[in-house]
């Protein structure tokens, strides 16, 4: 017999039960249900009672029919989750509990299906599924990977790209112990323990922490890891994090870092000044040699600065011009010999070059400078030429000396050998005397000849002159009073208006043999129209001393005669005492003390004579 | 032996002019010496003969070393006056100086003028061979 489930007294109560439940007999006809069921997936109120549960769920799976079956014997199993529509189709699931239906004799009569409605509790987690699987391709995309870890159960969580960074396999299940052990001992893995330990005690979170782990595999790696503590209810439960492979980036950061301390040292420790400049003719880069140069110990004192600030107006506005043009042609400037003077005066030959700097597309945004300081260079190049020229002209003064001296000497051998010839010849008493007394003649010649000679040799090779300061216009006058007959006899007058205390460094018998040189000529070779007019001045130039002495009397043709007329033997006038040797010796000893002579002069109406004495001697 | 005419000698050395007058007087026939002390006095002088159709001497005796107007001097003025004959010129030096050559060559070469370069001293054979016509 079939017992029919009493539900007349309990119906009341059944629907006012606060979940959906339903009551089916061992027919799985649904019986009675609640209020809730009824408004959920029945329309209109309607009451399906008596209908068939698979009747109203089609969908629903056979295999809660064995389900039922069992739990009408006894046995209620979970029936697991459905997803169903409600009467408005909105997308419901439920979790689905039976427990057997007993009568007041504890027979089964039925089953009880109560539902749980836990869409929401599906759709947090589809939402977390897709946020777990959005970190996941963030992970892979970005290689940060996550690590979790669970203080209670004492487990540690890493992700595939966590995992794939420790080069480790997928399967791999990490320990907080091991996962320590993965850093490089030393400030890796006691920075990474310091964290860890100050989370777990404080709660401080730590980030960007660059270390070094040695994976699985052994490779070295550099990794960026975070890591925060996290809380429930206020109490702290472990730890999560992110886990970032920077080995490329760190490597390439040594690389640029190891290339920028190299070029760094290479332009430090080059012994040329270099310099970068920006567009504005800012310097943005300055080496150890350029600093030196500018007198300055830190380069942050002249980044910034143009060559305005640097050297004077009109050298910053050269260089800021040439600047320009090197980054508008885009052409360098190589190895151009410039001289540099600092504000502070300080001049620096260089040897400079300009090289345009450009960017991707070829277009300047900078210079880089390059000064090698070639001042000794110069300084001993000009040395050398000083010598050269030195060396040259005495070269041709030795030849000419040389020359002349062959020449003197063999004049005067050719006159003997030939008076000497004749006079073996000759018969005529007269002309025999005539002869002795021309031979004479050439003898005193010879004499006079060596003894100029010797004045000229002496002046030329006495290295041991001794240079004292003199008193130039008491000099002047003392020479005027030695002179005074000659002067009276031409009457000439000797103007002196060389300042009473003016002095120069000269030799004493030198400027005795100059001062009377240039004073006889000036008074010899007077004009025969008027009286001789010799003026006497000095002035201090650059370290000369300059004693100009000016005549009016016939002045020399120097186009004609310039070359020679300090040359020895050379007179320029028809004049009986002319001999060409005055001022050959005077001009001998103006050199030998490192002086020299210029000379103007009017054919007619004067000459004038500059002597410069060195006050350098 | 072939008369020559009229010889000059540019010489400022007294002893050297004496000398050579002596031995050409002794080595051949002419009919007159000229001397002059320096170039200037020769040159001047031998513009005003060639200016009053006087003629040039066919010899001249040129000295390098004098004052005012040196042998070379003389030698640049003399070739630019546009006189047709030969005229034989004899450089007397004692100068070795390897540059008064090279100025003789200069000249030489560019002259039509017979210029020869002399060292002294000079004796009476070397006299007699230069002192022929040009």
């Amino acid at each position: 017999m079939i017992k029919v489930p009493q539900v007349s007294n309990t119906s009341y109560l059944i629907r006012q039960l606060p979940t959906p439940t339903a009551f089916v007999d061992t027919n799985y006809n649904i019986v009675q249900t609640s209020d809730k069921w009824t408004s959920i997936f029945n329309e209109n109120d309607e009451c399906n009672n008596s209908k068939s549960l698979f009747a109203v769920f089609p969908n629903l799976s056979k295999k809660w029919k064995m389900v039922l079956e069992n739990c009408f014997n006894g046995n209620p199993q979970p029936m697991g989750i459905h997803k169903t529509l409600d009467t408005n189709n909105n997308e419901l699931w439920f979790e689905w509990i039976n427990a057997p239906w007993y009568d007041t004799n504890e027979n089964i009569i039925g089953a009880i299906i109560q539902l749980n409605n836990i869409t929401d509790a599906v759709n947090n987690e589809l939402e977390l599924n897709k946020k777990d699987l959005l970190l996941q391709q963030q992970a892979e995309i970005t290689k940060i990977g996550r690590w979790e870890y669970n203080m209670e159960d004492n487990q540690l969580f890493w992700c595939s790209t966590t995992k794939s960074i420790h080069e480790v396999s997928p399967d791999f299940v990490p320990s907080i112990e091991t996962a320590l052990f993965y850093y490089k001992e030393g400030h890796s893995r006691n920075a990474v323990s310091m964290a860890l330990f100050e989370a777990q005690e404080n709660g401080k979170s730590w980030s960007n922490l660059k270390l070094q782990i040695i994976t699985a595999k052994g490779k070295e790696k550099w990794v960026m890891a975070g890591g925060k503590a996290i809380y429930n209810k206020g109490k702290m439960v472990g730890l999560i994090g992110t886990f970032q492979d920077i080995n490329e980036q760190v490597q390439a950061d040594i690389k640029t870092i190891d290339n920028e301390k190299l070029l760094r040292t290479l332009i430090d420790n080059l012994p040329v000044n270099v310099y970068i400049k920006d567009t504005e003719s800012r310097k943005i880069l300055i080496n150890r040699a350029e600093c030196e140069y500018l007198g300055v110990n830190d380069p942050r004192e002249i980044l910034g600065k143009t060559d305005f600030e640097l050297y004077p107006y009109e050298a910053a506005e050269k260089s800021r011009e040439e600047d320009l043009k090197v980054m508008n042609t885009l052409r360098p400037v190589i190895g151009k010999e410039t001289v540099k003077t600092t504000i502070d005066g300080k001049q620096t030959s260089f040897l400079s070059s300009k090289i345009p700097l450009l960017n991707s597309k070829g277009i300047a945004y900078g210079l880089v400078g390059i000064s090698l300081d070639i001042s000794n260079l110069k300084e001993k190049e000009k040395e050398l030429r000083n010598i050269i020229n030195i060396a040259s002209v005495q070269n041709k003064k030795l030849l000419n000396f040389a020359h002349i001296v062959s020449h003197n000497l063999r004049s005067h051998s050719a006159n003997f050998s030939m008076l000497l010839s004749f006079l073996d010849t000759e018969r005529d008493e007269e002309e025999k005397k005539n002869i002795i007394s021309m031979l004479t003649t050439a003898s005193n010649n010879l004499l006079e000849t060596l003894d100029n000679l010797n004045e000229v040799v002496s002046i030329n090779t006495n290295t041991n002159i001794e240079i004292k300061e003199i008193n130039l216009n008491d000099k002047v006058e003392d020479i005027c009073k030695n002179l005074s007959s000659f002067i009276l006899n031409n009457k000439a007058t000797i103007e002196n208006n060389i300042p009473v205390d003016f002095h120069i460094k000269s030799v004493p018998s030198y400027l005795d043999s100059i001062l009377s040189n240039f004073l006889t000529n000036a008074v010899k070779y007077r004009h025969s129209e008027r009286k001789s007019l010799v003026k006497l001045s000095a002035e201090k130039k650059d370290n000369y001393s300059i004693l100009t002495i000016s005549d009016n009397g016939l002045g020399i043709d120097l186009d004609k005669y310039g070359k020679k007329l300090f040359g020895m033997y050379n007179t320029f006038h028809d004049h009986k005492d002319a001999r060409g040797i005055g001022l050959y010796l005077t001009k001998n000893q103006i050199d030998a003390m490192n002086g020299k002579v210029e000379v103007t002069s009017k054919i007619g109406k004067g000459t004038e004579f500059k002597i410069f004495f060195n006050e350098k001697n | 032996m072939k008369k020559i005419s009229d010889i000059t000698i540019i010489d400022d050395d007294a002893i050297t002019v004496f000398g050579l007058r002596k031995l050409i007087s002794s080595s051949v026939e002419y009919n007159s010496i000229k001397s002059y002390a320096n170039g200037k006095i020769a040159i001047d002088a031998l513009t005003d003969f060639f200016n009053n159709g006087i003629q040039i001497p066919q010899i001249i005796f040129l000295d390098i070393n004098m004052p005012i107007m040196d042998g070379w001097e003389f030698l640049e003025a003399f070739i630019e006056l546009p006189i047709a004959e030969k005229i034989r010129i004899n450089i007397v030096t004692s100068s070795i100086d390897p540059r008064d050559k090279k100025q003789w060559e200069h000249y030489k070469s560019k002259s039509h003028h017979m210029i020869t370069f002399n060292q002294k001293p000079i004796d009476r054979t070397k006299i007699t061979e230069i002192t022929e016509m040009a």
